[in-house]
């Protein structure tokens, strides 16, 4: 937005006699279909304060922006309320309706009758109509009480801490670098390559997974805005937008330290281990993963398939070792979840390995023993397609019929139910079983404890919003590239990766950043510096007492500062406000809803 | 022909869809100047007419109109809408697309959208934006969301008689509108031309265009959008409320017969929203999903998968060898499970809706950018296990289902990172 048209913003309808605009949404009938948003525009026009009040089939598009725009042009509105969806959704949306037409954008209030009356009173449509128009009023007499806000602006070091460097880590860091920003990588091990370093042959390319991570490594070196610290070992990350710090100790035990204005975080999966005796895991000689599988096929003599010095004549590819599994039917892992998540990648994988072997040992007999195959990819289904002609031999299970396998001196033995043959039990001879493992996410709980990065019940790192804001965590500032949000194989982990790119270098396209003023603010005169306050505050150095004018005060650091409120609650003297969330406008707004 | 309209950006975005949007925003946000390039009179592509979207449930404008609207309203975004690229030449590190904006038959600077000549117009159509099944005026802004709103007039069914000319408080109707011409110069192009659905009349004996109640999952997306056709779920013969629904999946995906071998990557899962929408406004209903392989491969999709079958719908595994119907246009289905027994069966039905898989939208060799398709027309990326979006021609970058089908949440990550590719590149030139 143009810097004048901010600047106005900021000094707008200060003090200016709130004349408020209402919207109602029928979220194209999420809402309407229980709420009746006539009614409730009807209550709200009439209500103290309010100059206009009008409902709409969607007022997030652009012709629902634009009722507003012209109310705004045409009626002085200076306050708006809309009372929609969830503010998490479009909160943001309609504060850029309001900065475009020249008022404070956070002269704005978004009341919920989404998930907060519709959704949850389907039943009771009166009902859930006058809890609409009461949550509306509220909103009314908060909007009423707000001050004009501006962003806070933190200066930004112009920089991406890219933390991984495995494929997603270096392609994040190559566009960001390809856009200018300089990129630096942080990397455990000892290089670059992460997973791809320990696979054999990889689908869709066939190449082998060192050489792919050889083609970025070669990019990434060429690169001079690119720094690369290997053999790091990360041992904290702190700091907020614009300023993070990673700290690190290299593989000679010195330390380093990086300041970065974003984090990506690309900290990669580790392969599902299957549990002791699971399918005869880590019990039985010949039961091996996937992945130490196509190692195995890369290091056998050509004409024969070779473990531990034994031919292998035939195998059988257990599917969804560690994924799909079921409550009741799978034991849990160490944190008591089941992996209930598809692993994505495994099917192909396994797949594209089957052909491998018919390729180089046409002899060997190959079972696959699977739920559903899921082989998505453009080229995915030829592997599939090529497996059954090569005469791999397909055995499909329910969920709750898990296979079972036995082993004796002569090999083992897999009984599946097999429900291709109606529900027959087969038992098929095998001298390798191999274990088609699933992803999960590296282990990173330290920076994740540090950090407070939402996780799933996967585990795996969660973004804002899948279709809005797919690569962001809800810290700002940080994404993600590649397998650390879910499994993904090496084309979708570029994709990631250039994303987040691509958020970081949005972030940090200028000098410095904008960022929510929802913070505590305090109030000098009535502060008594009793202290309480700093103990509550969880954010290191958000909150500290301080000798200001002579006097020991609470002082804020708003950079620092989440707006959280902890602080506001232990006021014994109402000395501490959230700016945009005050004392004054809740105890409001409480009386709006009460009244009678 | 009218004077050539001239305009000079970093980027030419081929395409509105989600994919083209947010490669647009991404890029535009980050200081690039950027021209978006839109076939149908309205931004926004496919999504905007969906209803609900997997695996969150969240209603499809509630998630593409603010796009659309960031995109109108962008300072360094243009676009062009009810244009359709013809060409495009590359010469050095500049490319020259001709763009021809088709006639709407209205004065767009005048029009103020007060819909007045759609009002009197009296001549009804049949929508395709609600694939047929409601009506629309030969004079009419496309749908409700639409970005601009503009109406658009379809002379070929125009009788002449001037009420909308005489209903216009701008006087702005122009019968007489030619197409005009465009240059766009650009430096960098992203292609996003999405898809089509596998064609209907691939598959005959899915009865598709001959029995009245077996419906693509486009239509059965309008019947369950907040603003369809009937405002709620009927079908098309005689407007009853289906008891029984049926979904056929890979019915134009995974079939060579048809020259469709791949998987299209989202017909399980948009047959697995519809059915829990489905059930959501048919409580009584019975939904059954006639699959081969049930494929929820992404995020939080297994857990939807999951919830669908705790809901009661029905799957069964089985390859539908064709449908036909009774003398009440009830489809029968005819299957061979692939569980339990094996005798083939016949089900009847009240609707079916054939689980179409993606094509692509457009044959883009046409452009000559140098950018190489696969078997299948899709766009054939350089190497991609190196990047995500750039293609054998310099300066042209690939986003969305372009490439190959993929969802919502893979269409805007992938947006992104082409977004990305061609700042990198614009910034090398």
């Amino acid at each position: 937005m143009d810097e004048k048209i901010k600047e106005e913003a900021a000094k707008d309808n200060y003090r200016q006699e709130p004349k408020v605009g209402v919207y109602v949404c029928h979220c194209g009938g999420n809402i309407s279909d229980i709420i009746d948003v006539k009614a409730v525009a009807a209550a709200l026009a009439k209500y103290p304060g309010v100059t206009v009040a009008r409902e709409y089939a969607f007022m997030c598009s652009s012709n629902g922006q634009d009722l507003i725009t012209e109310d705004i042009k045409n009626l002085g509105i200076n306050r708006t309320v809309v009372a929609a969806c969830s503010p998490s959704l479009h909160e943001l949306t309609f504060r850029n309706v309001l900065q475009r037409a020249g008022v404070n954008p956070y002269l704005h209030e978004h009341i919920n009758i989404r998930e907060q009356a519709s959704w949850v009173h389907k039943a009771d449509h009166d009902g859930a109509t006058a809890k609409a128009i009461k949550l509306a009023q509220a909103g009314v007499e908060k909007v009423k009480r707000k001050d004009p806000l501006n962003a806070i602006r933190v200066a930004a070091e112009p920089r991406v801490a890219v933390i991984g460097g495995g494929v997603a880590g270096m392609r994040a860091a190559l566009s960001a670098a390809g856009k200018g920003l300089e990129a630096v990588i942080i990397e455990k091990a000892p290089r670059l390559g992460g997973k791809l370093l320990d696979l054999g042959k990889m689908y869709p390319s066939g190449e082998e997974g060192p050489a792919i991570a050889g083609k970025l490594e070669a990019l990434v070196r060429a690169e001079k805005k690119i720094t690369v610290h290997t053999g790091a070992d990360i041992d904290f990350v702190g700091g907020f937008v614009g300023n993070f710090r990673v700290n690190f100790k290299n593989a000679d035990g010195t330390s380093s330290q990086v300041k970065a204005g974003a984090i990506i975080m690309a900290t990669g999966y580790q392969h599902y281990k299957p549990a002791q005796g699971e399918f005869g895991y880590g019990e039985d000689a010949n039961v091996v993963t996937l992945p130490e599988f196509i190692s195995l096929m890369k290091n056998s003599p050509a004409g024969r398939l070779e473990y531990s010095g034994k031919e292998i004549k035939s195998l059988a590819l257990l599917h969804c070792v560690g994924s799909r599994q079921v409550e009741g039917v799978h034991k849990p892992q160490a944190d008591g979840k089941i992996n209930d998540y598809c692993s994505r990648v495994c099917c192909s994988s396994a797949l594209y390995a089957a052909n491998q072997v018919k390729d180089r040992y046409p002899g060997v007999r190959i079972y696959d023993v699977y739920r559903d195959i899921r082989t998505y990819g453009m080229q995915h289904e030829t592997y599939y397609d090529k497996a059954s002609k090569d005469g791999v031999l397909f055995l499909r299970h329910n969920e709750t019929d898990q296979p079972v396998v036995t082993s004796d001196r002569t090999g083992h033995t897999v009984k599946v139910k097999d429900v291709l043959t109606w529900g027959e039990e087969l038992e098929v001879k095998a001298d390798l079983i191999v274990l088609v493992t699933g992803m999960m996410p590296a282990d990173i709980s330290l920076i994740k404890s540090q950090m407070k990065m939402p996780t799933g019940a996967d585990r795996f790192l969660q973004e804002v919003h899948l279709k809005l804001r797919p690569v962001e965590l809800a810290n700002s500032g940080i994404f993600i590239a590649g397998t650390a949000q879910y499994p993904m194989d090496v084309p979708e982990a570029m994709a990631a990766a250039g994303t987040a790119a691509a958020k970081a270098c949005i972030l940090l396209a200028e000098p410095d950043i904008p960022l929510e003023p929802f913070v505590a603010v305090v109030d000098e005169h009535k502060c008594t510096g009793c202290g309480l306050c700093p103990a509550e505050c969880s954010y290191d150095g958000a909150l500290m007492m301080a000798v200001h004018n002579g006097k020991k005060v609470a002082v804020v650091n708003p950079a620092l500062c989440k707006g959280c409120g902890a602080c506001v609650a232990v006021c014994p003297v109402r000395a501490i406000d959230v700016a945009g969330w005050t004392l004054d406008q809740f105890d409001a707004m409480v009386e709006a809803i009460a009244k009678e | 022909m009218k004077e050539l309209e001239k305009i000079e950006v970093d980027t030419l975005v081929v395409g509105s869809g989600i994919a083209g949007l947010q490669a647009a925003l991404d890029l535009a946000d980050q200081g690039y100047s950027v021209a978006i390039v839109e076939k149908a009179p309205s931004i926004g592509g496919k999504m905007i007419s969906l209803s609900k979207v997997f695996p969150t449930l969240d209603c499809a404008s509630c998630i593409t109109t603010p796009r659309m609207a960031s995109v109108s309203h962008h300072p360094r975004i243009k676009t062009l809408t009810y244009s359709t690229v013809d060409a495009i030449k590359r010469e050095g590190r500049t490319f020259t697309a001709a763009v021809t904006r088709k006639p709407r038959y209205i004065d767009e600077k005048e029009c103020i959208s007060c819909k007045r000549c759609e009002e009197v117009c009296p001549v009804y159509l049949p929508d395709e934006y609600e694939q047929g099944m409601g009506a629309k005026k030969t004079i009419s802004i496309p749908f409700t969301n639409a970005i601009p709103q503009l109406p658009v007039m379809h002379p070929e069914h125009c009788i002449r008689c001037g009420a909308c000319a005489r209903a216009c408080p701008k006087d702005c109707i122009e019968f007489l509108q030619e197409p005009a011409p465009v240059e766009i110069k650009a430096k960098a192009v992203i292609l996003a031309t999405g898809y089509e659905t596998t064609p209907m009349t691939a598959k005959k004996h899915y009865g598709v265009g001959e029995l009245p109640n077996v419906i693509s999952p486009m239509a059965a997306e309008r019947l369950l959008a907040p603003h369809g056709p009937y405002g709620r779920v009927l079908r098309p013969s005689d407007g009853k409320v289906p008891g029984s629904i049926a979904y056929v999946q890979c019915a134009g995906s995974r079939d060579k017969s048809i020259g469709v071998p791949y998987c299209s990557r989202v017909c399980c899962m948009y047959a697995i929203k519809q059915a829990v929408l489905l059930s959501g406004s048919l409580p009584v209903a019975d939904i059954t999903i006639y699959y081969m392989d049930i494929r929820a491969f992404g995020k939080g999709y297994e857990q939807f998968y999951n919830n669908a079958r705790a809901m009661g719908i029905n799957f069964v595994k089985a390859k539908v060898a064709r449908v036909t119907e009774d003398a009440e246009h009830n489809p029968i289905v005819r299957i061979e499970r692939q569980e339990g027994t094996s005798a083939p069966e016949e089900v009847k039905h009240d609707l079916v809706i054939l689980s179409q898989g993606l094509v692509p939208g457009c044959d883009v060799s046409k452009f000559g950018l140098g950018a190489g398709l696969n078997d299948f027309g899709f766009v054939q990326l350089s190497d991609e296990t190196v990047s995500s979006a750039v293609t054998a021609g310099a300066g042209v970058f690939a986003a969305g289902v372009v490439k190959g089908p993929r969802d919502i949440p893979d269409s805007v990550v992938d947006a992104g990172s082409a977004a990305m590719e061609a700042a990198s590149y614009i910034r090398k030139l």
